[in-house]
């Protein structure tokens, strides 16, 4: 029982409620240390031997860092040289309240058994818990509890430790803090005090973040931006409607652009246009941020320039004129214009370490250098280092700490280094984290929740499976598939139908709801595939083994069965957990020459050619029924064996065999779709693909029309039955240009919760309801359905968050970042592979089509490469050359030449590695030939290639 | 309230102690019975206020809550009143048995505290014609044993006493909308300035005199009651007749007298008791049903 | 705003409690005079009196009449200002009338009616202030004004309530755990028998756990039921030395 004394605490939240809680105090709360000989613990946190070596505090030592420490300095707390950190309840729940990311990462070391740090629960503790006295902020008396607390561990550790003397060391920035405790006889330090008298480690204080009263001495006392509004005026504001609420989207190509991306009322969003160094105000992609819209007379319009923040020069104001005056210059007419407004204030901040290069500055000595982050939205960040020699050339995480009104730039501190730029690894590392793709190795606590090693099918597991061993099941992927979650088999029914089954990895057998393996699995949402490098979703020994369904091994199976007969029509559906035995593992080619190969006769061949044919009917009756077939050019790379350098560059194949299992695998994702929507209509995970609104088909239609063709976009039969009908006679690949553009058009689709959505239809595939099951391996999203559709028939139990469909609709927004993080994480890596790939090769010709026309530049298409890149008439430094942008035609006129969509042209294509930290590909025009902006095709690149592959 | 059924002789018995000023438990005819008040009963409300009078027990809870002012006085706050006849007191209050007599017992509270005499209602007013606070005064019967009117009103004084309104302030942006904003100080709070609130005395005709705080017995032998509400300084602010009998003008005037003697004797204690208890602060044990 | 925690990870609750144990509980019997038992409980913030009137004949119909056993009769109601928010009528709305229900269930389960045919027992049943637990609260006082107005019982009811917090259970929740989502499963408990008088859970919960939370809110009710034991032993001393036996 209870031997602790009630108190009540009294909070007032919105309205006029008055909220009472209790709150019991508690003689049970230990201190957590070793060798405490008051404390009644089993298990002690903190070091008896504490090894730290500082100048300033020669005695061992545990530290007790105050809220505003934890918030600013966290990449110093998470570096491994600080041990023994005690975190009081008081400063763990501020840190919540005000940062969730940073509660995370404090969390997650709290966890980590190695840093040895202590949560003191101080609130509940009988003599550590103090009352917040009249006229007392709440600041103030979290203050005063963490320094009551600091004392009464300084008294305790005195009195309970027998040999050693302990004391602790109090961090905090506060000066009047500071005073207080030194006052009451603590040992109080500054952050900065502390770190920098660290012995060990002098390195620790390039991670130090600045402070307020660091940051005044570096800047000009020049006021470049406008104040940012108090927080209460900003949601008075909002509220009246004065100012809108939204996310800043800084522009890729213009720094001094972004636009703001206000939700309103339901499903009605808009989006502000900000123009401007003193509108845009300091604020960082991805802030939530206050805008007030300007009077209508100040709108602007987008300009389509690309501008970059290229100067190393410090605060020049006279700078920054010059490109908003060309800004206002390049803006478009009238009709163009956008509600346009400027950043009143910021709601939240939403910085991340950024990845990125140190720009050195010019002054040998100087410890101030400015960073250029590898994402073009983030802005420069000045970081204070004394390792600059080192770190140039080396890609470095960089935080930002604060960006105060009189300076150009953010100010930031280093957080570590990936390593050298332009290596394989670092740049992979580099893309990974810069995409927020988890890729750590998977924690000891994952692993220990893997099945245990030999594993085999036990007794149980077959009495409740319905044993399918018998079957000729086989699997047909790409070549290197190592991760294979789905097999099939065909067989003929003595009925005259065919049985189809398509049987899928059992992941979820393995992976139990709730226990770390399933929370890292749904963390991150799916395996990403890079060029030459897999980032699993699951640790390998399942992905790769006992989920892989492999040939000649049993395997565990969630098998989903249909009677279908010869006019593919589904007799009947039904779905078991199963034991497969697959009898082959196919390449699609190895597959389709099985097929065609009329001399093969056996089993598989059999079932292939069963499964190939109803295929082909299937796939028939959904392009009847509108489904799109857009076809968007892959690239793949030959990757060198020992130097994993891309040596040839092919765009993929597509066979029939590939459609063949796609053609079941939609089968099966629509069956599932239906069957767990039916059972469970709240709270069934689904997948839609919006139709896309009208306005998106803009571009696809003055295409067409450029070539005099009409595309109906009405619906999305109409839309394939006319991307078939554009054919351009002679222009074989027109078609395959026609529908890259269309899949431009396209919406996004995404996973979502059918008990929070009324709009199930899959527009692409033009199914009603759809889901994904089939690749439980490399989604998260199909072990939920796995889950669900197990509980449906009866194979599996519910658990407490699967019926929840918020938190069912949490984790589909989730799974849908991970997925669009993962699709430009493998863009971006192909595109990295593509600038090794010519860095090999030097310069070559190829033939291409005009995909878009900008107004000053063509984006071409290289089929050979699936690749596109830009031809920019504008140069820096020789006189543009005379260009006419026509936006009703699209076309633009330079010199005398006028491009067209669709237009043929040469380029020549190289690597542009002028700027290390953004190398890209360089196209020239060769042909058509202009005076002054095409240039000579490159000599003769035969041989070099022909080297290149001797070589390899 | 439980009736009582009296014998005659019973009656008798009672009629003659009161005429001669000695009553059935030993009073005299302007005694009241022993009375305990204690104020933060309950702390989820604002204000509250206990009080048992002989075996009639009132908890009276006080709710400020954030309502627009009435049309008539858009500058004022007002106060709402509910009186809950519990079926904890008598079976008879069951079901909805209690309602009668409390609406009976809410009107006449509306009538003798809903006024600018007894409360600074402009105190209550945050922005006029827009924001006011609303006092919800909510008086739960526990217990009846004679002399409810009383009991009521010295509770509800104690526990308006009590009342802690949070401060608020009204942020006004540029374009002129109004945002009411609480303190973030829970000890930031104002307090009702209670001293003309006045109290209630019920006099009962029993015979040819007439007593305070009469008990269930004196009740039944009595013909009409007059309910009688008294500032400090002895102001009467209402006069109700209640019961069935009539009363001669006569008598009624010297009740009239009575009553403002008792009631303004009654103010000074009990304000000297809830300071006292005010100052013991947080100290205070609280007894509460537990005592 | 990030929810409430509902459960730190050194394992502490909201209010500072750890997950299995019990508000501090204090109760008294006796408290009215007038009615024929009477008493008031607290759980933490949770107050409730309850008063017995009876056995008594049978009020208003005759056709209630039982003609082996008693029947209870029992009303729930709040006062108005026992919420947060302040609640427009103490009684008659429909929670009330299900916890009057419940209550009704519970005292026709433990009672021994047998004894009292054709005879009527009113339990009254307020709730002062409401911070989690209030049919809980209720139904313990109950008990006491029972045993305080002398009508047998099979035993003492018991009640508490037990939730669900990242698997594991938590007993005798508060009002902010018992808005904080999750399961709460309210149980009335004859502790001696193991008999449950009254189980009650609105929120979906796995039937895996279901045991352990039964398990859970088992044991809380057996602590309960110490506590009352020995308030109804502290409660007859002092009468008895009043009456000066």
């Amino acid at each position: 029982m209870l031997k602790s004394k009630t108190f009540v605490k009294k909070t007032r939240s919105g309205g006029v409620m008055k909220i009472v809680r209790e709150h019991y105090l508690r003689d049970d709360i230990w201190c957590g240390t070793e060798g405490c000989v008051e404390c009644k613990q089993e298990e002690t946190v903190l070091q008896k031997d504490v090894h730290i070596e500082s100048n300033l505090c020669s005695f061992p030592h545990y530290l007790l860092p105050d809220t505003n420490v934890v918030l600013s300095q966290i990449d110093i707390l998470e570096d491994p040289l600080i041990k023994n950190v005690i975190i009081l309840q008081t400063v763990l729940q501020e840190v919540r309240h005000r940062s969730a990311p940073i509660y995370k990462r404090l969390k997650d070391i709290l966890h980590d058994k190695e840093k040895h740090f202590y949560t003191f629960t101080n609130e509940h503790h009988r003599d550590t818990f103090i009352e917040r006295e009249p006229g007392e902020s709440a600041n103030d008396r979290n203050d005063r509890a963490i320094r009551v607390s600091a004392k009464w561990y300084s008294d305790h550790l005195k009195k309970a430790l027998s040999e050693e003397e302990i004391q602790i060391v109090l961090l905090t920035n506060d000066r009047g803090n500071k005073e207080k405790a030194v006052e009451s006889g603590l040992l109080t330090y500054k952050c900065e005090e502390y770190v920098k008298s660290l012995i060990a480690n002098p390195e620790l204080v390039d991670r130090l973040a600045l402070t307020d009263d660091d940051k005044n001495e570096i800047t000009s006392s020049k006021v470049l931006f406008p104040e940012h509004l108090p927080l209460s005026r900003i949601q008075a504001g909002i509220k009246s409607g004065a100012f809108q609420q939204g996310t800043f989207r800084a522009s890729r190509d213009n720094y001094l652009e972004a636009t703001v991306f206000v939700h309103g009322e339901g499903d009605q969003s808009t989006e502000v246009l900000i123009q401007g160094l003193q509108n845009l105000n300091r604020s960082v992609h991805q802030d939530l941020v206050a805008v007030e819209i300007l009077p209508q007379n100040q709108w602007v319009a987008p300009s389509s320039v690309v501008l970059q923040d290229e100067g190393p020069k410090e605060d020049d104001a006279t700078e920054e004129v010059e490109a908003e005056k060309t800004l206002k210059s390049a803006a478009g007419g009238a009709e163009s214009r956008k509600p346009t407004g400027r950043v009143v204030g910021i709601i939240k901040r939403n910085w991340r370490p950024f990845c990125g290069m140190l720009f050195l500055s010019q002054i040998k000595e100087a410890t101030r250098h400015l960073f250029t982050p590898a994402d073009r939205r983030i802005p420069r960040i000045r970081v204070e280092t004394r390792q600059a020699a080192t770190l140039a050339g080396q890609r470095i995480m960089v935080a930002i700490d604060g960006w105060p009104k009189h300076s150009r730039y953010p100010n930031g501190h280093f957080v570590r280094s990936l390593g050298c730029a332009g290596d394989k690894d670092t740049e992979t590392e580099v893309l990974l984290l810069e995409h927020d793709v988890p890729h750590q190795d998977f924690s000891q606590t994952v692993l220990s929740f893997l099945p245990k090693m030999p594993w085999s099918i036990t007794e149980e597991d077959m009495a409740v499976r319905e044993d399918l061993r018998h079957l000729t099941v086989c699997s047909v992927d790409p070549p290197g598939c190592t991760d294979i979650d789905d097999a099939l088999h065909c067989r003929d029914l003595p009925n005259g139908n065919q049985e189809v089954g398509v049987h899928i990895a059992d992941v979820s057998h393995f992976i139990r709801p709730g226990n770390a393996l399933d929370q890292e699995a749904a963390n991150r949402g799916t395996t990403v595939y890079l060029t030459g490098k897999r980032i699993d979703m699951v640790p390998e020994l399942l992905s790769s083994n006992l989920c892989s369904l492999r040939c000649n091994v049993e395997r565990l199976a969630f098998s989903c069965i249909w009677e279908i007969n010869d006019k593919a029509e589904i007799v009947k559906t039904r779905f078991t957990k199963s034991v497969i035995n697959s009898k082959a593992s196919l390449t699609y080619a190895e597959a389709q020459m099985r097929i065609d190969d009329t001399n093969m006769n056996d089993e598989i061949t059999k079932s292939l050619r069963g499964l190939n044919s109803l295929a082909k009917i299937l796939k028939r009756q959904r392009i009847e029924k509108g489904a799109l077939t857009l076809s968007s050019p892959e690239v793949r790379f030959h990757i060198d064996s020992e130097t994993h350098d891309p040596i040839d560059l092919q765009t993929k194949e597509l066979k029939e065999t590939n459609s063949m299992v796609e053609e079941f695998m939609l089968l099966a994702n629509i069956s599932v779709a239906q069957k767990i929507y039916d059972e469970f209509s709240e709270c069934a995970l689904l997948r839609k693909h919006p139709a896309p609104p009208p306005s998106n088909y803009d571009i696809l239609n003055t295409a067409a029309k450029s070539k005099d063709l009409v595309i109906h976009t009405d619906t999305a039969k109409a839309l394939a039955d006319s991307l078939d009908a554009a054919q351009v006679d002679g222009f074989p690949y027109f078609n395959t240009l026609l529908r890259i553009l269309a899949t431009r058009c396209m919406m996004q689709a995404v996973y979502f919760c059918s008990g929070m959505d009324s709009d199930f239809h899959h527009y692409g595939l033009a199914s009603p309801i759809y889901t994904h099951f089939t690749s439980p391996i490399r989604r998260y999203s199909d072990i939920i359905v796995h889950r669900l559709l197990a509980v449906a028939i009866g194979a599996d139990s519910t658990y407490p968050d699967l019926m929840d469909k918020h938190k069912q609709s949490a984790l589909c927004n989730n799974l849908n970042y991970r997925h669009k993080m993962a699709q430009y994480a493998q863009r971006a890596s192909v595109a990295f592979h593509t600038q090794l790939f010519f860095k090999n090769r030097g310069i070559m010709n190829e033939e291409g089509f005009i995909l878009f026309v900008r107004k000053n530049a063509i984006i071409i298409l290289i089929p050979k490469f699936g690749m596109e890149g830009t031809v920019f008439f504008e140069n820096k430094n020789k006189p543009s050359p005379k260009l006419t942008f026509n936006q009703e035609a699209t076309t633009l006129t330079v010199e005398g030449h006028t491009f067209n969509m669709f237009d043929k042209v040469k380029v020549t294509i190289s690597l542009d590695a002028s700027n290390i930290q953004h190398q890209k590909i360089r196209m020239s025009l060769v042909e058509p030939v202009i005076l002054g902006v095409s240039v000579a095709p490159s000599e003769d690149n035969q041989p070099k290639a022909k080297k290149a592959k001797l070589d390899g | 309230m439980a009736t009582v059924q009296i014998s005659e002789a019973e009656k008798v018995y009672i009629l003659h102690g009161v005429r001669d000023d000695l009553r059935v438990d030993g009073r005299g005819c302007e005694d009241y019975r022993h009375m305990e008040v204690e104020t933060d009963m309950v702390s989820n409300t604002d204000g509250s206020a206990k009080v048992s009078l002989g075996h009639t027990d009132v908890l009276v809870g006080v709710k400020a809550e954030i309502g627009k002012p009435r049309p008539v006085a858009r500058d004022e706050g007002y106060l709402e009143f509910f009186v809950d006849c519990s079926a904890n007191a008598t079976p008879e209050f069951e079901g909805r048995g209690g309602d009668e007599l409390g609406v009976e017992l809410s009107n006449t509270l509306y009538k003798v505290f809903g006024n600018r005499s007894s409360l600074d209602l402009k105190s209550l007013c945050i922005s006029p014609g827009e924001h006011c606070w609303v006092l919800y005064v909510d008086v739960l019967l526990l217990q009846c044993d004679g002399n409810l009117f009383d009991a009521i009103s010295v509770a509800i004084k104690a526990a308006l006493f009590n009342t802690k309104i949070p401060k608020v302030h009204l942020s006004e942006d540029e374009q002129g909308g109004k945002e009411i904003e609480l303190s973030d100080d829970p000890y930031d709070c104002m307090r009702l300035n209670v001293e003309n609130v006045p109290c209630v005395v019920t006099l009962c005709k029993v015979g040819h005199r007439h007593v305070v705080d009469a008990t269930m017995q004196e009740k039944a032998c009595s013909v009409a009651s007059l309910i009688i509400s008294v500032t400090h300084k002895g102001t009467i602010t209402c006069v109700r007749k209640v019961g069935g009998g009539s009363l001669d003008p006569e008598s009624i005037f010297e009740m009239t007298e009575t009553g403002k003697r008792v009631g303004k004797a009654l103010h000074a204690p009990l304000m000297e008791l809830l300071h006292k208890e005010e100052s013991l602060g947080k100290k205070r044990d609280k007894v509460g049903f537990l005592g | 705003m990030a929810g409430l925690e509902l459960l730190s990870d050194q394992g502490y609750r909201l209010d500072g409690r750890k997950a299995t144990e019990l508000r501090k509980v204090q109760a008294r019997m006796g408290v009215f005079a007038q009615a024929d038992g009477s008493a008031y409980i607290e759980q933490g913030n949770t107050k409730a009196l309850a008063v017995v009137y009876g056995p008594h004949e049978v009020r208003g119909s005759r056709s209630r009449t039982l003609n082996d056993r008693a029947v209870i009769n029992c009303q729930y109601s709040m006062a108005t200002f026992s919420t947060s928010e302040r609640k427009r009528r103490p009684h008659g709305d429909r929670k009330s009338t299900e916890m009057s229900l419940h209550l009704k269930q519970t005292f026709e389960a433990a009672v021994l009616t047998n004894l009292y045919p054709r005879s009527q027992i009113d339990i009254y049943v307020k709730i002062l202030q409401s911070d989690g637990g209030n049919y809980s609260a209720g139904v313990n006082a109950a008990t006491l004004a029972v045993i305080d107005a002398g009508i047998p019982l099979r035993d003492y009811v018991c009640a508490c309530t037990a939730g669900f917090v990242d698997e594991t259970p938590l007993t005798d929740l508060c009002h902010a755990e018992e808005s904080g989502g999750g399961t709460s499963l309210a149980m009335a408990l004859l502790p001696r028998g193991g008999h449950i008088a009254l189980l009650q859970m609105d929120a979906r919960l796995h039937q895996d756990h279901l045991e352990t939370l039964m398990e859970a809110a088992m044991t809380a009710c057996k602590s309960i039921s110490k506590v009352l034991d020995q308030v109804v032993r502290q409660h007859l001393q002092e009468v008895s030395a009043l009456t000066g036996e």
